[in-house]
This record gives structure tokens, C-alpha cells and sequence, in this order.
């Protein structure tokens, strides 16, 4: 009944099941390994991957916007270029933002002198609410605000803001120098701002 | 797959299924020598392609489904399962070791379908091979006793043999059969034989001697796509595994709730859930913005399906990138709005009231909506939580009821229609610590009450436009409108047109193996005295329906009468009218 | 657009009269065991003989042929003269396998009991199929929206299918089963589950719902033909096993009148063949209307999840039957089992499992 012969099918059989549990199993390990793979122009800050600092030379540029802040001024990103900025995107309705505020509050305060500026990005938020979050931390630095987040997009696409808080450094060439992803504490922050700056906090303070 | 059936009883196959070459020992067989590696590898694939595991994995994929729709899983219903931790403390983590919880992505649930496919493949591939050589060669000669076959029929013709034969010939060719004839009478045995009629290896001795004068027999056989279609049915579902697959990889889902007149943008942050698949990651997502301009929902008023949904319309403008127009659309239940490879489906909608909260001094620390969410009480009355965290010098929070229609009924306010006719709003104030300073994330949905004391004994109740101060002057709180809300989910599934069109055609392949069946009809017409004797011989491989009987019956009749028919044209000479001969042998 | 209650009650009356006259076929068919003409199944003769053939095929070689003797009551098997054994070149009498009698000479030569059966189950069908379409007429929509809906087409479904098969393969003794299992599902319905007719929720209203829902109503109505044929197979079987044990008579009043095992055996694996391709169908048309209404085309909802435990064990069913060991009685467990997976679906799962599929109507 067979053209060939049959016992050449049995092992054309085997071999070929062979091969192809065998190509499976390399793709599937290339693939692994790929997917979880990370960025090499990618340096910890502090040994876990919520906070980044990206090489010079190798920092994305941040994308340019204007908006509302919470005054109901406008305010033109643009206009901060020549200064280093901390960009904090964050929102009233969010728990670990509370947790951060009186640190960002503080080192905003510890690094005005020396030519830092801050700026919030208020995510889904109303003004009421964003208003009190301020006086709530006695924050002092203006928020743009970003119900629609169409300034969240713009920065995710060279940032991978997942969620918020984030905080960006940007430095003074308008590139993203440093990203804290989750809430910024007092030395993951300061450290950033002092490879920046290239002043330490003691230093910022002490002028 | 290794048919278990014992190859006597299968006639259809000249030689036994897997015959061939020497025989193969099984494991422990005395006859086997040293039994390595291989050996036993063969065996276990052997074994993994046999029918019977086959069954028994399909059982086990039966049986492994059932507590994933038993119990809830976490990928469509994690509130689910977290209340099942907390009301099955001690059975709860030894499902959760087992993979109950999320068994369809569960390891040993995988291996069941992945066995299951590897013994899909390695039946089907032989098979294929299997089919390619036959749909090559011709049918096998006729057996020379046909009445041993399953189906049988004999009767007489006057036609001589040859044109009996021939006469046969052309009545199975136009039924479509695939014909074999004999080899043309040659000289010495082992001459070539004409191209067309090869021979396909029977025994030696079997069928006819070359040249036989008394011989005269057809081969027909028909119904190779059978085996075609079953082989295309398994082959697609594996592919409508591997379209899965490729879902799971290169696809997404993310739901975002938004509140009429608000906007988003499809991006991680801004999304309420976002799961991607496995090679996804957040700079895939579509860089569109949406925003609810309108939705509106209208209910049946009257009848007795009074309050059922009769129809939900969200009116949006987007754009598919930030830079570029805006356009509008309509979302609606069963019409998403497809924008830059993604679809946004309208999955659900409710109330969201708005509040205007005043703290203890006199600032206003809230102003806007808060999206309230339908319990299971029908009707949409729903429920929420307002968490105030700037409000001076203590927290504020609410729980409180939206109740769209309400009404009165025995002291309790009741929503009697889910459209908003006369809301009203119930709530209860809190004052202390949200819990919210720690950093930990909370829903905003859900409101931890442990830090704080209650303001009020009995619920606030509030219609749009009403106030109410709160005790211990700790501020006011008022109602001020309404707004609805839709919730969308975003998804990207690149399986999903693979897997359609793999599902389609495994229909096609079953329609096919379950309409077409292979079968063989061998005709033989031997010389008597009187005449020629027919004998007509039909088998057909499993065909466990039974439809074969009325085929062959059929055509037993029809060569009956083909050749009673081509008898008496050959009987009457064509220029005198034909007087009616009494057929022969009836 | 309004509901046409008028054509709500109209619908009710019908089915009610269909539950009547289902009823008198019940009777009739009984009354066809009881009082009818003695014989068996028309076809078993026929089959009969090839059985013979097969078997003289497996026993060629040993001991001699054994001549098998036709039943003599086996008067339908015309023509086939005294053929039994499985000698070769018997004679210059015509072998010839019989064509089937015309189906209505078929009833006619059954007994007055048959006729009247079949001819009031062909009533039956035609008051069930009114009831089922002015259903839909009066809801302007297909008639199988919610569970009521779903069990009355899908009986009227089993009934149509069971009629055609039964004139087609003369199996008019299965009739007492099949119809009286419809006339129980009918009368369940109507009592327990009924709701007056209605508009759907929104969320289902689209034409994949009526290509979804009425595929999966016509293969249920096949896969409950194919449940009570497995029933009756079994109980067959089981008598067949008592009388070869000898701890039972053979030629018992109501299952000697029954077909033989193999073809109850054969009639159910086809009822089951033509019904498998349909749930597939419904099953790809249910995929395609949960994309466009949740998102995903398939998300392991629980009545997913169990419309895919059913497929899975009718698949069973087809491969044990080609599997040694596992035809005959294990295999048409499976196909039971798939039935209680598909009822289980329909009556627990969909009632009481919350899931996206949540529409039964039932209060």
C-alpha cells in the first residue's frame, strides 16, 4: 500500500518528531531569555530597578509641553531649559504621592539655591483635591495639571512611567538624566540631584 | 495513530498497520536483546500516539477544566479569589499549591494539552506521509474471492467478460471512483509494466497471472479526502493552539473607567489594569487619547421587562496620536472602536455623583465627581467611598449609596428604575486617618475605616443641590450633580484572526472526514457456460455509520443494470428496432 | 418594538397542543410494542448478513464455514434467497444486497400503530415548530433567548431530527424513548422555567447571538437524540450480556423489538457525527460574539469553560470508537457524560455560576 517503504517512514517519524521537540525547546529558551532580558545603558541607583540613571550620552530627551497649573496659569515646559528639573508625576487620590510629598517638599527647598527647580504633573485629578495635597505638604512648587494624562504619554514614550509617582530628572540640557519610579525617598533623590548637580545636599545647603 | 485493531480483521490493508520490518520487541520481551535507551524512547512515543492515551488525555483535559469554572480564577475574577482566601483560610493555599486558582495557566493543565498535541503530531505526521503515498498509488488488485469481502453481490450478464469489465469500468469512473485494471497480457513475467497501471508490492502469488485470457476485474476506490480532512482538522487545532500562543505572547488587555467629559491616554499609568502578554511590554500600547463626550443608556419603561437595558451609546472623540485630528465615534455593546490596531469595547457603565466638600477651615478640599459602582441589588444602585486626605485638620471620608430612582419603601430608600429620575444620595461621614500617609496603595473604591470614628449616627441623605453640615464642624458636604461613567477595556490580540480562520477550517476538515469515506469496489467478471457471472466486492475502511450498505447496494444495481442495459444494445443489432429480450439471470 | 403578547399566547397554545399530541405518539408507539406486528427493525436482515459475512471472514482458516442460517422471519430481506454461507461461486442465483423499501411502503407495511405514530409525531413537529416561530415573531427576535426559549427549540429540534431519522433508518421502535423524553423536557419546561416572552439586555443583541445560540439549540436537540439512544443502547446491551450469560429469556416483549446493537450502536455514532460538526460551529460563532461584545473571544467563562468540557467529550466518543476496548458501552458512557457535562451547563452553570453568560431570564 505504501509508495515507500514503510519501516523508512517509521523513522522519519521518530527523527522528525525529534527535531521538532527539540527546535521547540531552543525557541522557547531563546525566547525566555530574551523576554526578560534588561538595557545595558541602564545603571541602578540603588541596587533595585525602581530608580535609574541613564549615561550621558545616552539620555532620552524630554518631550516638550505646556499646560494649566493649578493657579490657572500657563506654563511653558520650555521655559525651564538651563535649569535641572525634577519632574513628579503624581495625584492627590494616590497614597504613596502622600508618602513622598514633604520629602520632595524638603530637597526642593535644599536645592532651590542652586538652580533646581521643581514641577508636579497632577495625573487624574481635580484642582480642589490637587490644591489641598498642597497645602496639605506645604508644597510651594507649581503642578501642571494632566487630567487627560496626554503629558504622561508624551514622556512614556522615552520613559517607561508604569505607574505613578514617578520622578524624572531632567538636566540642563533638557535631556532625562535620572527616573525614580514608585515613591522618592530622601537618598535615592539627593543622589541623583548630586550626580546632576554635581553638588551633594550638604554642599546645596550649605550655599 | 497506531490502530490497535488486529490487522486480520482489517481487510482494507494489504499488510497489518505497522508492519514492514522485523518485528519490534516490547520492553521485557525475552526475544529482546539489550534494551536501551532508544527502545524505550520509541516505546513511550509509541505509547504517547496511541489512541488510548489520546482518550485518556482528553479525559484529563475534561476533568481539569471543571475547577476552573468552579472555583474563581484569578485572572478574570482576583476579588473572587481573594474572598475565597479569607472564607476557605485553610483550603485556600493548598488550591492556590495546586493551581487551582488559575488553572488554565496553570503548569500541569499545560502539560496536558501539550501532550496531548505532541500525540496529535505524532499521528498526524505519519499519517500525512501515509496519505501522500497512497493518494500515489492505485488501488490494490481484486481479491479473487470477492464474496469474503463485507459487501457482495453476484448476478449474471450475456455480455462477454471484457466488455463486462469495461462496462463496470465506466459506470464506477463516473461515479468517481478511482479505477486499476489489469496489466495488458505481456511476454515473460517481470516485463515493465505501462505507466499508470504499476503495481503496488502484493505478495507473490496473489492476484492474476499476467495474461490470464479468463480474468477480467476492476479496482475502483474513492474517498481520499477523508483522511484529508481529518488531518486538516487536527493540524488546525493545533494552529488555533498556536494562534493562542501567540495571543498570550504578543497581546494585551487594559480596562480604564471614564467619567463623561473627561479624557485618557493609552498609556500604562493612566490605564486602571493593564496585562500584557508575555513579549508586551508598556511602549506597545497605542498612543491614542479618548474622551467621553456623551453616554447614554436607556431602559425599558414599561412591560414586564421593565428596567432591563435596552440600549448603551457612548459618543467619544479621539485621537490616534497626540498630534493628529480628532475624530468621533460611537462605542457600543458589540461595536468597538478600533484605533491603531487596538479595540475599545464598551464593557459597562454607572453613576459617578459629584460632591463639593468644605473642610473645618473653610477651604474647599474636593470638588468633582467620584464613580460610584452597582451592587448585585439591581436597578443601579450603587455604591462608593469619597476619601477627602487634604481636608484640615482631619481627614475626611464618606461611604455612601447612590440610589438613581429612589424611593421610600418602608423606611428604606430603594432604587426602583436604574435611570436617574430621582437621585438621591446616602451617605455616612467619617473623620481621622485615611491610612493613606503610610505610602501603601489603597482602591478608590474602598475606604479603611480603622483609623477613623464615625461622624454621623444615621446616613446623610442628600438630593442634587443639597447640603449637609457635618458634626463636630468639621466641614460641609454637598451634593451637586451627577455624571456617568463607561468602563472600556482596550485589547490587541494578533491570534485572534489565526485562530478564527484555523478554527474554520477545522470545521471544514470534520464536515469532510465525517461525509467522505474511503472505500474500494472491485468488480470481477468470470466466463461461464452460459454467460458471463459478475461478482462485485465492496469494503470500506471503518465505517462505523453504516452508510456504506446503501452505497454499494446502489451501485450493485446500477452495474445491473448498466450491463443488462449494455446487454441488450450488444444483443440487438443497432438498424433493426430492438425486440425485448427476457434479461438473463433474472 | 413592543412585545405582541397576542402572538405570546398563541405560541403557548401551540406548544401545549404539541405537548398533547406528542403525548398520543407516545401512546401510539407503546401501543405499537404491545399490540403491533411482531418483527424486528426492517434493515436487520440486511445487516444481519453482513454480519454474517464478517464473522465467516474471521473464522476462515479454522474449523470449516459455518453455515448461518437466514431468520426466517427476516421476510424483508427480498431477494437474497438462501445465501448464508460463505462459499464461493454458490450457484447461478442472484446475490444481490436489497435497496431499501420507499420509506412511506416501509410505515405502511409496519402496522396500523406505526402510522399512526409517525403520523402524529409529524403532527407534533409541525405544532412545536409554530409554537417555536411565532414565539419569535411575537419578541421580533430568535426564539431562543432565554432558558425556556432554549429547551422548547431545542425539543422541537430533537423531535424534527428524531423524525426524519426515524423514517429514514425505520427505527419507529425507538420511538417510545425519544419522544417521550421530549414530551418530559417540554413538560419541565413549560411548568418550571417558563417566562412570557421578552426583549433581550442589550449586551446580547446582535446577529452572532443568533447564530451562536442557534447552532448550539439545534446540536443540543441532536445530542439529546443521541442521549436517549445511548440510554437505550445500554439497556440493550445489558440485556444482551443477561441472555448470553443465560440468567435472562431472550425475545423480552420490548427490547426484542428493539433494533440490534449495532445498529443503535451505528444510528447513535451518526446522530452524534452530525451533531459534533454543529457544536463546533457554536462554539466558533460563541468566540466570535464574545470578541465583539467582552473583548476577548475566549476567557474561560465558566459556561465556556463547560461548552468546552462537552466538546472535548464527544471528541472522546469519536476516538473511542475507533479504539479497541473502548467501543460499545465505555464509549457511549462517554457520549452520556458528554450530555450531563452539555445539562449541566445549560441548567446549573448558566443559572447559578455568575459569569459574563448570566441571561437565563430565570427569576
Amino acid at each position: 500500500m505504501f509508495k515507500a517503504p514503510v519501516w523508512l517512514a517509521g523513522r522519519r517519524t521518530v527523527v522528525l518528531a525529534a527535531a521538532v521537540l527539540a527546535g521547540v525547546l531552543l525557541i522557547g529558551v531563546l525566547v525566555a531569555g530574551w523576554a526578560t532580558g534588561g538595557h545595558s545603558d541602564v545603571t541602578d541607583v540603588d541596587g533595585s530597578q525602581s530608580a535609574v540613571m541613564y549615561t550621558a550620552g545616552h539620555r532620552p530627551v524630554a518631550p516638550e509641553f505646556t499646560g494649566t497649573t493649578l493657579t490657572g496659569a500657563r506654563l511653558n515646559f520650555s521655559s525651564y531649559r538651563g535649569q535641572v528639573v525634577v519632574l513628579n508625576f503624581w495625584g492627590s487620590w494616590c497614597a504613596p504621592c502622600r508618602a513622598e510629598a514633604s520629602t520632595l517638599a524638603s530637597v526642593a527647598a535644599l536645592y532651590r539655591s542652586s538652580g533646581v527647580a521643581f514641577l508636579g504633573v497632577d495625573v487624574r485629578d481635580t484642582t480642589a483635591s490637587a490644591e489641598a495635597f498642597a497645602r496639605s505638604f506645604s508644597i510651594t512648587y507649581p503642578s501642571v495639571a494632566d487630567p487627560g494624562s496626554a503629558i504622561t504619554l508624551d514622556f512614556t514614550s522615552v520613559v517607561p512611567i508604569a505607574a505613578t509617582p514617578t520622578t524624572l530628572v531632567i538636566d540642563r540640557t533638557g535631556h532625562i538624566a535620572g527616573a525614580v519610579f514608585g515613591s522618592a525617598t530622601y537618598p535615592v533623590l539627593t543622589t541623583i540631584l548630586a550626580k546632576v548637580t554635581g553638588k551633594t545636599a550638604a554642599v546645596a545647603v550649605s550655599r | 495513530m497506531t490502530d490497535v485493531r488486529v490487522p486480520e480483521t482489517d481487510p482494507f490493508d494489504s499488510a497489518p498497520a505497522d508492519s514492514g520490518g522485523p518485528p519490534r520487541p516490547g520492553p521485557g520481551s525475552p526475544a529482546a536483546g539489550p534494551f536501551g535507551l532508544a527502545d524505550w524512547l520509541k516505546w513511550a512515543w509509541r505509547q504517547l500516539t496511541s489512541m488510548r492515551i489520546a482518550l485518556v488525555l482528553l479525559f484529563l483535559l475534561a476533568l481539569g477544566s471543571v475547577p476552573g469554572s468552579m472555583l474563581p480564577q484569578q485572572g478574570s475574577d482576583p476579588v473572587g479569589v481573594q474572598q475565597y482566601f479569607s472564607s476557605h483560610p485553610a483550603l485556600a493555599p493548598w488550591l492556590n499549591h495546586l493551581g487551582l486558582f488559575n488553572v488554565f495557566a496553570a503548569p500541569w493543565f499545560a502539560a496536558i494539552y501539550l501532550l496531548l498535541f505532541a500525540s496529535l503530531v505524532g499521528c498526524v505526521v505519519p499519517r500525512t506521509f501515509r496519505l501522500a503515498g497512497s493518494a500515489r498509488t492505485l488501488p490494490p488488485r481484486a481479491p479473487r474471492n470477492l464474496s469474503r469481502l463485507p459487501r457482495f453481490a453476484e448476478y449474471a450478464t450475456s455480455l462477454p467478460p471484457a466488455a463486462a469489465a469495461e462496462a463496470a469500468a465506466r459506470v464506477l469512473s463516473a461515479h468517481g471512483f478511482r479505477l486499476r485494471r489489469p496489466t495488458a497480457p505481456a511476454g515473460p513475467a517481470g516485463t515493465a509494466a505501462p505507466a499508470g497501471t504499476a503495481d503496488s508490492g502484493g505478495g507473490p502469488g496473489a492476484g492474476d497471472r499476467p495474461g490470464d485470457p479468463e480474468e477480467h476485474w476492476i479496482s475502483a476506490e474513492k474517498g481520499y479526502l477523508r483522511e484529508a480532512g481529518n488531518l486538516i482538522f487536527h493540524l488546525a487545532l493545533l494552529g488555533v493552539l498556536v494562534s493562542v500562543a501567540l495571543g498570550g505572547l504578543f497581546g494585551y488587555k487594559a480596562d480604564r473607567l471614564l467619567v463623561q467629559g473627561y479624557s485618557f491616554a493609552d498609556t500604562q499609568s493612566a490605564l486602571d489594569e493593564f496585562h500584557p502578554g508575555r513579549l508586551v511590554t508598556a511602549a506597545d500600547l497605542p498612543p491614542f487619547t479618548i474622551t467621553l463626550n456623551r453616554f447614554d443608556a436607556s431602559y425599558i419603561s414599561s412591560g414586564t421587562q421593565r428596567g432591563q437595558p435596552s440600549s448603551f451609546d457612548a459618543q467619544v472623540s479621539y485621537t490616534a496620536q497626540p498630534t493628529g485630528p480628532v475624530r468621533s465615534a460611537r462605542i457600543q455593546v458589540n461595536h468597538p472602536l478600533s484605533v491603531d490596531g487596538a479595540s475599545v469595547y464598551l464593557i459597562g457603565h454607572g453613576y459617578a455623583p459629584e460632591f463639593k466638600v468644605t473642610d473645618a477651615r473653610g477651604q474647599v478640599v474636593y470638588n468633582g465627581p467620584q464613580p460610584f459602582v452597582a451592587g448585585a441589588t439591581g436597578n443601579f444602585l450603587s455604591q462608593g467611598v469619597l476619601k477627602v486626605p487634604g481636608a484640615q485638620p482631619e481627614q475626611l471620608g464618606f461611604t455612601g449609596v447612590f440610589v438613581p430612582t429612589a424611593v421610600d419603601i418602608g423606611g428604606t430608600l430603594e432604587s426602583v428604575f436604574p435611570a436617574a429620575d430621582n437621585p438621591v444620595v446616602s451617605l455616612i461621614a467619617y473623620a481621622g486617618n485615611l491610612g493613606m500617609d503610610t505610602g501603601v496603595p489603597q482602591s478608590v473604591y474602598q475606604m479603611d475605616t480603622a483609623g477613623m470614628r464615625q461622624l454621623t449616627a444615621s446616613p446623610l441623605l442628600l438630593r442634587i443641590g443639597q447640603s449637609a453640615k457635618l458634626p463636630d464642624r468639621q466641614g460641609t458636604i454637598t451634593f451637586t450633580g451627577y455624571r456617568q461613567w463607561v468602563s472600556l477595556a482596550i485589547t490587541h490580540d494578533p491570534g485572534q484572526l489565526p485562530a478564527l480562520i484555523c478554527g474554520m477550517a477545522a470545521l471544514g476538515g470534520l464536515l469532510l472526514s465525517f461525509v467522505v469515506r474511503r472505500r474500494r469496489v472491485f468488480v470481477r467478471a468470470r466466463a461461464g457456460q452460459d454467460g458471463t457471472t459478475m461478482y462485485v466486492g465492496g469494503l470500506t475502511r471503518t465505517d462505523a455509520s453504516g452508510a456504506f450498505e446503501e452505497e454499494f447496494a446502489s451501485l450493485a444495481a446500477e452495474l445491473r443494470s448498466a450491463h443488462h442495459k449494455a446487454a441488450q444494445d450488444h444483443a440487438a443489432p443497432p438498424h433493426i428496432p430492438a425486440a425485448p429480450t427476457p434479461p438473463e439471470g433474472e | 418594538m413592543p412585545v405582541n403578547l397576542a402572538l405570546g399566547h398563541v405560541s403557548n397554545d401551540f406548544l401545549i397542543a404539541a405537548l398533547v399530541i406528542y403525548s398520543l405518539s407516545v401512546v401510539a408507539f407503546a401501543g405499537d410494542f404491545a399490540f403491533g406486528r411482531p418483527r424486528r427493525a426492517e434493515s436487520s436482515g440486511r445487516v444481519q448478513l453482513a454480519q454474517q459475512r464478517a464473522a465467516a471472514l474471521a473464522t476462515v482458516g479454522t474449523a470449516g464455514s459455518t453455515a448461518t442460517a437466514v431468520p426466517a422471519d427476516a421476510q424483508d430481506a427480498a431477494g437474497s434467497g438462501a445465501v448464508g454461507s460463505a462459499a464461493v461461486g454458490s450457484g447461478r442465483t442472484d446475490s444481490m444486497p436489497e435497496v431499501a423499501l420507499p420509506a412511506l411502503r416501509a410505515i405502511g407495511a409496519a402496522g396500523r400503530w406505526v402510522q399512526a405514530a409517525v403520523a402524529l409525531s409529524a403532527a407534533g413537529v409541525v405544532a412545536h415548530t409554530v409554537a417555536v416561530v411565532t414565539r419569535g415573531l411575537a419578541v421580533h427576535r430568535a426564539p431562543w433567548g432565554n432558558m425556556y426559549e432554549f429547551v422548547t427549540a431545542l425539543t422541537c429540534v430533537a423531535a424534527i431530527f428524531f423524525l426524519y431519522a426515524m423514517i429514514r433508518y425505520r427505527a419507529w421502535m425507538l420511538g417510545v424513548f425519544v419522544m417521550g423524553a421530549v414530551v418530559v423536557a417540554l413538560g419541565l419546561a413549560e411548568t418550571l422555567i417558563y417566562t412570557a416572552a421578552g426583549q433581550l439586555v442589550p449586551a446580547l443583541q446582535s446577529y452572532w447571538l443568533d447564530i451562536h445560540v442557534t447552532a448550539m439549540t439545534l446540536a443540543t436537540g441532536i445530542f439529546f437524540v443521541a442521549a436517549v439512544l445511548g440510554v437505550v443502547y445500554l439497556i440493550l446491551d445489558r440485556y444482551a450480556k443477561r441472555v448470553a450469560a443465560g440468567r435472562a429469556q431472550p425475545g423480552h416483549p420490548i427490547v426484542g423489538r428493539l433494533p440490534t446493537i449495532e445498529q443503535l450502536d451505528r444510528l447513535t455514532y451518526r446522530t452524534v457525527m452530525f451533531g459534533f460538526p454543529v457544536w463546533t460551529f457554536g462554539v466558533i460563532a460563541g468566540a466570535i460574539w464574545a470578541d465583539q461584545a467582552w473583548g476577548r473571544y475566549w476567557g474561560w467563562d465558566p459556561v465556556e469553560t463547560w461548552a468546552f468540557i462537552t466538546w472535548v467529550l464527544y471528541a472522546a466518543f469519536l476516538h473511542a470508537r475507533a479504539t479497541a476496548g473502548w467501543r460499545g458501552r465505555r464509549a457511549h458512557y462517554i457520549q452520556l457524560l458528554g450530555f450531563l457535562s452539555l445539562t449541566f451547563n445549560i441548567l446549573v452553570v448558566q443559572v447559578f455560576i455568575a459569569g459574563l453568560h448570566s441571561y437565563a431570564g430565570v427569576s
